[in-house]
């Protein structure tokens, strides 16, 4: 491994910008690190330069540990946005500057700089100054700065920024030609995601300081695991669907795609779907596609942008629109673009009822798919949806919160009177008899149910606890779905009884263990893990307690007992809880 | 002669205008006095009044002396616009407005207040005489009052160059393999060289034409401790208005002379850095 980070926090005044990355990129690697301004991702290269300190975690360049190795002891090479060229030296001397504090002699000096400026397609430049350059050639120059010690790692951070788009290109395919023709192990720190397609081996996608995925351009376009990742690589339209053995269903239409794998009991469950535009065809009528049908729809809007056309689509079943779409407008509407040769077979125009086809769905695998307020009272229904911290989860995860009325909720033996199963997250507020109303809601069929005191904040620091390990699973792919969408620490506690025996303790340890790297592996989640002894509820409020800004994500399997064992974790209103419940395998509920 | 508006600003005719009456009245014209009245004096007059011992004596304590407090101030005035800007510390904003005071305060009171402070049983002067060090009423104490006059000039001038060094810079010689010694040197030292220079430039000048705090410490010993325009004004009381231009004239050559040297140099390090790029 050319760079492997392990466990990378960065904290500015205690928020933290780098949040737990973890990352090897190999020898030779073209390594993109994606994300929108403020994501963390200068930072964490600044941390691999050593420019920037780290609070947690270690740095390791070509296995050496460099974690408190100053920049200059790093054999990095550094290119910035504003080129940061010396401007009262030419560029032979800037070029050489390594050179020369490195005692290199003249002539060998001379011979690495006519080299360099070769590979940069500079030659002749060497007496001239940097304002006498323009823009490209200035960082033509930047890097071959930074290459001419020949560092073992080249780091860019957003090197085009100030460059105009032709030059941009053309800069691009040259560091790109240098980087494969050296063979040196390049990270390059971008916002723009068709620059990270254009030139990464690898792209790692960062957002709130977390590196939420990794993988090869094509795979994470095609495959994302969050919605951040499919909405942030290209355009996407987000479904709400609802997913059983059969299939999926979106409203009221099945598409026999994507059967479900056990779980859930296999009940059918919500689930969110990526629909790209570009996946989506349309026709007249039902009979005319080729794909599967989807809906029926109402052509909105038609942007002719020269190679593709760019329309959106109002549907007629609103509750398979979508939950929204990447470009952020209010109206849920399908997003789709057709080729050149697409339009010809079929011309649109606004207003113009279609058949809506989709050719590829991609189904998520993040467990929280939605939000329902739910209370006994329409009022407090609607009251609740509109809790700060609801809102807030509900945005970031670009989804939709909707209300559900159930007079009965948490009376002991009355059933739910609402429409149909209970779907996604149900959301109740955190009031003397939550316990009950929790456990009622787990009887009649909810999955997730996030108890939300009224003063509720966005958390700091994630408590994640099973009380059983066969929902080990579940709770850490909720946990790292809740933990990609807030700017919050996860840490793991396992409690084990007071009077557990000694020889019994490593046990614990190793389940630990194996919660961490399942976390890291199956879902991407970094955490810290804690071991406790003790009884599990006192325990959990003791380390609730400890500070504030946190919140506990909880996972049980028998829905029995619930209230019993958690009612005092469930009834304090200063922290949110979230109670993840799945039935174990087999057991018909 | 076509004038081109350069500025969204309109006016330029009455602008120009006013800025050549103003520079001829405030400034040429006093000047042109002093010259004329300098040089309606034989030539063997001047070159007596000029060059008698205790004038010479005069020019070296006042030259000499603004030299040096121009250097100290050079010095510890980029020292201290290095730490207002480099670092944020409790007391930073009170430190920062501290060092105009020198500008507002009267210069006899800056004046007095040293000579209270070095004089042989003063504050700092009374540690100071066991050691035979002498500073109010010897050119230390000179040195002294030019130093605490000059120095909000020297901090001021350097201030905003220093605000505009690229943290990037440094980070990318560090990247390098440059040491903190070496990227001072030879990054930060010639983009802030400029602003040093103008710094040195404007406390040498106000050092020079300093009178108020000066005579309060310095003793005015003829020959010893007595700066140049003190001679002048004795001139003045001893109602030789033709020796007091002789040696304000000589003043002002020997300035100016000091002054164009200095912005020649700053124009060429400058023309090195921005050349004009065809």
């Amino acid at each position: 491994m050319s760079i492997a980070l392990d466990q990378v926090t960065k904290r500015y005044q205690g928020v933290p910008v780098v949040n737990d990355v973890s990352l090897d990129i190999g020898d030779g690697e073209f390594f993109v690190l994606l994300g929108p301004s403020g994501s963390g991702k200068s930072t964490l290269l600044r941390a691999i330069a050593g420019l920037a300190g780290v609070d947690h975690g270690r740095v390791a360049l070509h296995g050496r540990d460099v974690t408190h190795v100053s920049p200059r002891d790093r054999g990095v090479g550094l290119v910035f946005q504003n080129y940061a060229l010396f401007r009262h030296m030419t560029v032979a001397e800037n070029i050489e500057f390594a050179l020369r504090v490195r005692r290199m002699k003249a002539s060998e000096r001379r011979q690495r700089r006519q080299e360099m400026l070769r590979l940069v397609s500079l030659e002749g430049m060497d007496n001239r100054l940097p304002a006498q350059l323009s823009g490209g050639q200035q960082q033509r120059v930047a890097v071959a700065r930074a290459l001419a010690h020949k560092p073992e790692v080249l780091l860019l951070d957003e090197p085009f920024g100030a460059l105009d788009a032709k030059i941009r290109e053309e800069l691009r395919r040259t560091i790109r030609q240098v980087q494969r023709e050296l063979g040196i192990t390049t990270v390059l720190v971008t916002h723009d995601q068709e620059e990270a397609f254009a030139m990464a081996d690898r792209i790692g996608v960062m957002n709130l300081g977390r590196l939420l995925e990794m993988d090869n351009p094509h795979e994470l376009y095609s495959r994302p695991a969050t919605r951040f990742v499919a909405t942030f690589l290209g355009a996407a339209n987000l479904l709400l669907a609802h997913q059983s053995k059969e299939g999926v269903r979106f409203g009221k239409t099945p598409v026999n795609a994507h059967p479900a794998n056990p779980g859930h009991g296999g009940r059918e469950h919500e689930v969110v779907a990526v629909v790209r535009p570009e996946e989506i065809e349309v026709a007249p009528t039902r009979e005319a596609l080729h794909a599967r049908y989807l809906a029926h729809g109402a052509v909105e809007e038609v942007l002719f942008t020269g190679a593709l056309e760019r329309m959106r689509i109002r549907m007629d079943d609103a509750e398979a629109a979508p939950l929204s779409n990447s470009n952020g407008s209010g109206i849920p509407l399908l997003e789709v673009t057709r080729t050149q040769h697409e339009q010809r077979a079929f011309q649109v125009s606004p207003g113009q009822p279609v058949a809506i086809g989709v050719r590829r769905i991609h189904i998520l695998p993040t467990p929280l798919s939605s939000f329902t307020a739910c209370a006994p009272t329409e009022l407090q229904a609607a009251t609740l949806s509109q809790h700060p911290l609801l809102v807030e989860l509900a945005t970031r995860m670009k989804t939709r919160i909707s209300t559900r009325v159930e007079p009965q909720l948490g009376v002991s033996g009355a059933g739910s009177e609402g429409d149909g199963a209970f779907a996604g997250t149900t959301v109740i507020a955190a009031e003397a008899d939550v316990a009950q109303r929790t456990e009622w809601l787990l009887e009649n069929g909810a999955d997730e149910v996030l108890v939300l005191p009224q003063n509720a904040t966005s958390p700091q620091r994630v408590l994640i606890h099973w009380a059983e390990e066969s929902v080990r699973g579940a709770t850490l792919a909720v946990s790292a779905s809740v933990l990609r969408h807030v700017a919050a620490e996860a840490t793991y506690v396992g409690i084990f009884p007071d009077q557990t025996a000694e020889t019994q303790r490593p046990h614990g340890v190793r389940a630990l263990l194996d919660a961490r790297s399942e976390a890291q592996e199956v879902h991407g989640l970094e955490m810290r893990t804690e071991l406790r002894f003790g009884d599990v509820a006192s325990e959990l409020a003791r380390q609730l307690a400890e500070a504030p800004g946190q919140m506990l994500i909880l996972g049980v399997c028998s829905m029995t007992g619930v209230a019993e064992k958690f009612g005092s974790l469930l009834a304090d209103a200063r922290w949110p809880v979230l109670i993840v419940h799945r039935t174990p395998e087999g057991v018909v509920a | 002669m076509r004038i081109k508006q350069p500025s969204v600003l309109p006016g330029f005719g009455l602008t120009f205008g006013f800025t050549t009456f103003f520079l001829c009245a405030i400034v040429l014209l006093p000047l042109a006095a002093l010259v004329i009245v300098a040089t309606s004096t034989t030539w063997h007059d001047f070159v007596h009044l000029v060059l008698s011992p205790r004038a010479l004596g005069s020019y070296r304590l006042s030259f000499g002396a603004s030299a040096l407090a121009a250097t100290i101030n050079l010095v510890f005035g980029f020292v201290i616009a290095w730490t207002l800007t480099r670092y944020d510390f409790p007391g930073r904003k009170l430190i920062d407005a501290l060092i105009d005071m020198p500008f507002a305060l009267p210069t006899a009171v800056s004046g007095i207040a040293l000579t209270t402070v070095f004089a042989q049983n003063g504050w700092i002067g009374r540690y100071l005489e066991p050691f035979g060090i002498k500073v109010a009423y010897t050119w230390i104490g000179v040195t002294v009052a030019l130093t605490l006059i000059g120095m909000p000039f020297a901090v001021r001038s350097m201030q905003p160059a220093l605000l505009e060094v690229q943290r990037d810079l440094e980070d990318a010689a560090e990247t390098l393999g440059a040491g903190r010694f070496y990227v001072f040197r030879r990054i930060i030292l010639p983009t802030v060289l400029p602003a040093l220079l103008t710094g040195f430039t404007l406390a040498f000048a106000r050092a020079v034409g300093e009178y108020g705090s000066v005579i309060f410490i310095a003793g005015n010993l003829p020959m010893k401790t007595e700066i140049t325009p003190l001679l002048i004004v004795i001139r003045l009381e001893e109602f030789d208005y033709k020796g007091a231009a002789a040696l304000g004239f000589v003043m002002l050559v020997i300035s100016f002379v000091v002054l164009l040297t200095i912005n020649l140099l700053q124009g060429w390090g400058r023309r090195r850095i921005i050349q004009a790029a065809h």
